[in-house]
Order: structure tokens, then sequence, then C-alpha cells
């Protein structure tokens, strides 16, 4: 019971994560598809309260099998997986969902609801995890003015651009207050323009206490934003720096 | 303590409330949005049940002419010759008072002859040489309950004293039996094949719909709504689907019905005595098992696609 609000109490007490270590832990973690093919190979990786870390490497490294498995979406061959103080591995079907509400996701093809507006979609995903109406009515607005997208709430995603698209994804990731913001390419569809504004949007969910992953290819982002880089590559870290660039190759 | 678990018990039926509110207006929202769609599900609900309510519709009449059948069964129960009234009153209760006796009405031999001079009606000179003495037996005349007791309520006038012989058609009744119990038995297997069938047709159509949607569902397990959470918008939207299909379907059928009763009415006088079971009297239970039927194949057209889908 007591060991179940640790996490709770840690960003009661560090609202920005510093001193609280390990939210996110991954330990000699292996994914291997049934044809053989190994997709991770002995992943041990640790990201702390409040971090903002950039997840790079070319495609088919690995970086989007991490995510699923941090969602839960598949599960690895062997090795644990611990958030927020527990072993994800072990949850059943049923506790899924409820470990989900603590991570928000974005993706680099937005999923938003085109048939539902601005305010709708970000709503949605409150309805969807049964909030009071009345607590919907307060957190919508705030979330939308944090993204910056107060004035487009009726919008449809038809009429709004590609930036502003993902700055609604981000706010539906966010509405719920997750302790944990994973982006995964967030800026793929996005001009350098649009890209440097959603960056800017992250930073300043990370300044309020969020610990962010994101995964990219866009090494002038990582380059410019000097935050931990862990560059994967054939299923394994190669590199883990505490501020560090894209690297080389790309 | 007590007073924090009943708090919570409130709280728990607002937000189921609320909750259920949220499924309709999605399900209502998505049927007008996925409005071919939804027309191609309504329209595979109206063929099912169509194919269901005609069926359904000869089995209530083979059903409704097979109990008509076996409530005029009679079973006559004769009896020996100069009884005294006390004798046969007592016999009259003790009749009546076995179990699967519907009624019981005494004739005595007289009533006999003149019903069999009736009966006989130009030929009944042919009873005058009997010069008044009558060769019938006192009967009591017994209609049943039910037919499958006909051969233990037998048994149990045969026990009593001064009883002659007990008649009944025992062949036939067992016939008429047996073939409406096959008849009975095999419309509930035929139904239940059919059912299956239309669910399986319903499942794909609603298919369809679901896979022009599973990004919605993706979004929907991507923020944490639990399985039941994604399902029931769904389920609400097929059982939707299939109650508009069964007021269509009894629409369609119930006209049908009403213009052919009337037409084997009118033809059929003094003609032979096929009589289809009356409008008003099939109507009702047609609506009702269609609209069942309905939401059945709806909901568990919904529940077998979504499964599918909801694995992300």
């Amino acid at each position: 019971m007591f060991r179940s609000n640790l996490p709770g109490i840690c960003i009661a007490i560090f609202p920005k994560g510093k001193g609280c270590d390990r939210l996110i832990q991954l330990k000699n973690v292996f994914m291997e598809f049934q044809d053989g093919h190994k997709v991770l190979n002995n992943i041990n990786l640790t990201i702390n309260n409040g971090e903002f870390v950039f997840l790079v490497g070319s495609s088919g490294a690995g970086k989007s099998t991490i995510i699923k498995l941090l969602l839960k979406e598949i599960e690895p061959s062997s090795g644990s997986i611990i958030v927020n103080d527990k072993d994800i591995t072990k949850y059943r079907r049923k506790e899924i969902p409820f470990h989900r509400r603590n991570i928000g996701v974005v993706f680099q093809d937005f999923k938003l609801l085109l048939e539902k507006n601005v305010y709708e979609n970000v709503a949605f995903a409150m309805e969807v995890i049964e909030a009071p109406p009345k607590e919907i009515r307060r957190q919508v607005p705030i979330v939308l003015s944090m993204v910056g997208l107060s004035r487009k709430a009726g919008l449809y995603p038809h009429q709004l651009s590609g930036g502003e698209q993902q700055r609604v994804s981000l706010a539906r990731a966010m509405v719920n207050s997750p302790s944990i913001l994973i982006a995964d390419e967030p800026t793929g569809n996005l001009d350098p323009e649009m890209s440097w504004d959603i960056m800017k949007t992250l930073s300043e969910i990370n300044q309020r206490g969020t610990t962010i992953l994101m995964a990219t290819h866009a090494s002038d982002i990582v380059n410019g934003m000097k935050k931990r880089v862990v560059a994967v590559e054939n299923g394994a870290i190669i590199r883990d720096e505490k501020r560090g660039g894209y690297g080389g190759e790309a | 303590m007590v007073r924090l678990s009943g708090m919570k018990s409130e709280v728990g039926t607002a937000v189921k409330l609320r909750t259920g509110k949220f499924f309709i207006r999605e399900g209502l929202s998505s049927l007008k949005r996925n409005r071919t769609m939804s027309a191609a599900a309504i329209t595979s609900v109206v063929a099912a049940l169509l194919v269901i309510g005609i069926f359904l519709v000869i089995v209530l009449n083979i059903d409704f002419a097979a109990t008509k059948l076996e409530s005029q069964i009679e079973m006559m129960v004769y009896l020996n010759d100069g009884l005294s009234e006390n004798i046969i009153d007592t016999m009259n209760t003790e009749i009546k008072s076995i179990n699967g006796v519907k009624s019981a009405e005494f004739i005595s031999k007289a009533v006999a002859l003149k019903n069999l001079e009736k009966k006989w009606g130009d030929n009944s000179y042919l009873l005058e040489g009997l010069d008044g003495d009558n060769p019938l037996p006192d009967a009591f005349l017994i209609t049943l309950s039910d037919p499958n007791k006909a051969s233990s309520v037998a048994m149990s006038v045969s026990a009593i004293s001064n009883i002659e012989k007990v008649v009944y058609g025992k062949e036939e009744l067992a016939k008429l039996l047996s073939t409406t119990y096959v008849l009975r038995m095999s419309s509930v297997v035929i139904i239940l094949i059919l059912l299956f069938i239309s669910i399986f047709i319903i499942a794909n159509t609603i298919k369809l719909t679901l896979y022009a949607r599973r990004r919605e569902i993706g979004i929907m397990k991507y923020v944490g709504a639990t399985d039941w959470f994604v399902r029931m918008p769904f389920i609400i939207e097929g059982i939707m689907v299939g109650i508009i299909g069964a007021i269509a379907a009894t629409a369609i059928l119930g006209g049908a019905y009403f213009y052919c009763s009337n037409l084997v009415k009118n033809q059929m006088i003094g003609f032979m005595s096929i009589s289809l079971m009356p409008f008003n009297q099939i109507i009702t239970s047609m609506m009702v098992l269609l609209i069942t039927v309905g939401i059945i194949i709806g909901a568990a057209g919904s529940l077998i696609s979504v499964r599918k889908f909801i694995k992300v």
C-alpha cells in the first residue's frame, strides 16, 4: 500500500523531479520476434523524474519498440520495465488502461478525430477515462491555453496547420496530467519553423515537471536543445550523453 | 467507514449515469455520421429479421393449430349399467378431482340416444327397431387440461369402480403429440441457426464501420480507456441498429401478414377449416420477438467485431 503511493509523494515533494530518481527503468530488456529476429538486445536505461530525453537512431534501430514497450502495447521477451516503481510487465490486461493514463503520447501523424473540433478532441481524452464534466470544463481550457490554442477551440482539424494540429494532440496528451510524455517523431510532418514551435511547447511542459521521452530523426533539433541523448542502433544503446548532440552519421 | 462507502457508491452511480449518456451520445452521433454504413447494417438486420420473422410466423401458426387440435382432445368414459344417481354423482366428483381433467360432463344413456338420433338424421328410423330398449351405456365426456396427461388420466379413471371402458384416440393423440413436439423442437433449432447466421452477417457489416473507425478506437486505448469503455458505444450502436431494423422488419412482415390473413379468410369460407392465427394476436409476439432478436444480433454482432480492433 505504502509502496504504491511512493511516486505520488515523490512528485508532491519534488515537483521538478529533482532528487527523486528513476521514473522509468528498463532492465536487461530483450525483444525477439517469433522468427528469431532480434529487435532489442539487452537494453538498460534509466530515466529520472523531470528529465527531457531524446531517443535517436536510424529507422528500425529499436526506438519505436522501446516506446511500444513503455505503453505496454507489446511484451518484452525478457527483462523488466519499471515505471513509477512498478514492473509493468507484470500488469494484467485489465490494468493497462490505468497504466496508460499516466503516460501522454503524441505521434507523427497527430491522430486527431477529424469530426470533432479542437475542444472536443481534447475533452475526449478526459471523457473516455470518465472524468467529471466539471473537471473537463475546467481542465480543457487550461491545456488549450498552455499550447496556445485558446482561440481555435471551435475549429476542426482540417482548418488547422500541421503545427496547430500537433499542438492539439499535445493538449490531448497533457489534459489528464500524466507524469510522462512520450513523443514519437512529433516534428516528423512539420516544417522547421513549426517544429521549433512544438519544441518550445514541449520544453515548457517539461519545465512544469513532466518527464519527456522524444524519439526523433531531427538532428538540428537534438543538437539545438542540448538535452540528454540516448542513441539506439541495432537494438542496443550505443551512446547516452547528458547534454548530447545527434551524432555524426546523420 | 460506513459513511465513506455510502458516498463512494453514490459517486459510482453518478459516474455510471454520466457514462451512459456519453455512450448513447457517441452511439447516436456515430450512427448519424456513418450514415451509409449504418444504412447497410440496418438493411442486413432487416433482411435477417425478415427471414427469421417469416419462419416465426410459420412456427407460430403451426403451434396455434396444434394447440387448437390438442385442446379438442376428448375422452369417453363408459359406465356399467344400472348405477344409482348417488353413485354417478360420487363418480363425477372423483373424475373431476383427477389431475389433468379440465371438465367432465355426464351424458346419460337417454341423452346419448337422442344425440345418436340427431346424428343419424334421416336414418334415425333404424333406431326405432330398438323398441325403447336403449343399448347405449351412461358415460362421462372428459376434456383434458393437458393432452400429455391423457394416459395417466385414463389409468386413474379406469381405477374407479363401475367403469366399463375408457376410450380416447390413443394412437392419434400420440402421433399428434410427437408431430407437434418435433415441429416445435426443429423450429427452435432452425431459429437458433438463423440467429447465428444473422449475427455473423451483422458482425461483418459492423466490422466495416469499425474498420473506418479503428483510429478512434486506437486513440481511446492510448489515452487509457478501459476495454469495456471502448466497446460500449459500439454495442449501443449495434443495439440501435438492431431496434431500427426490427421495427422496419415488423412493419413489413406485419403488413404482409395482415394482407395475407385477410385473403385467406375471404377465400376459404366454407372450404376447409384452415385458420391463420389472427393478426392482432400474432403482431404483439412478432414485434416483441423481432425486437428482442434485433437487440441480440446487434449487440452480439458489435461485440464480436469490436474484439479484433480492441487489441491495441
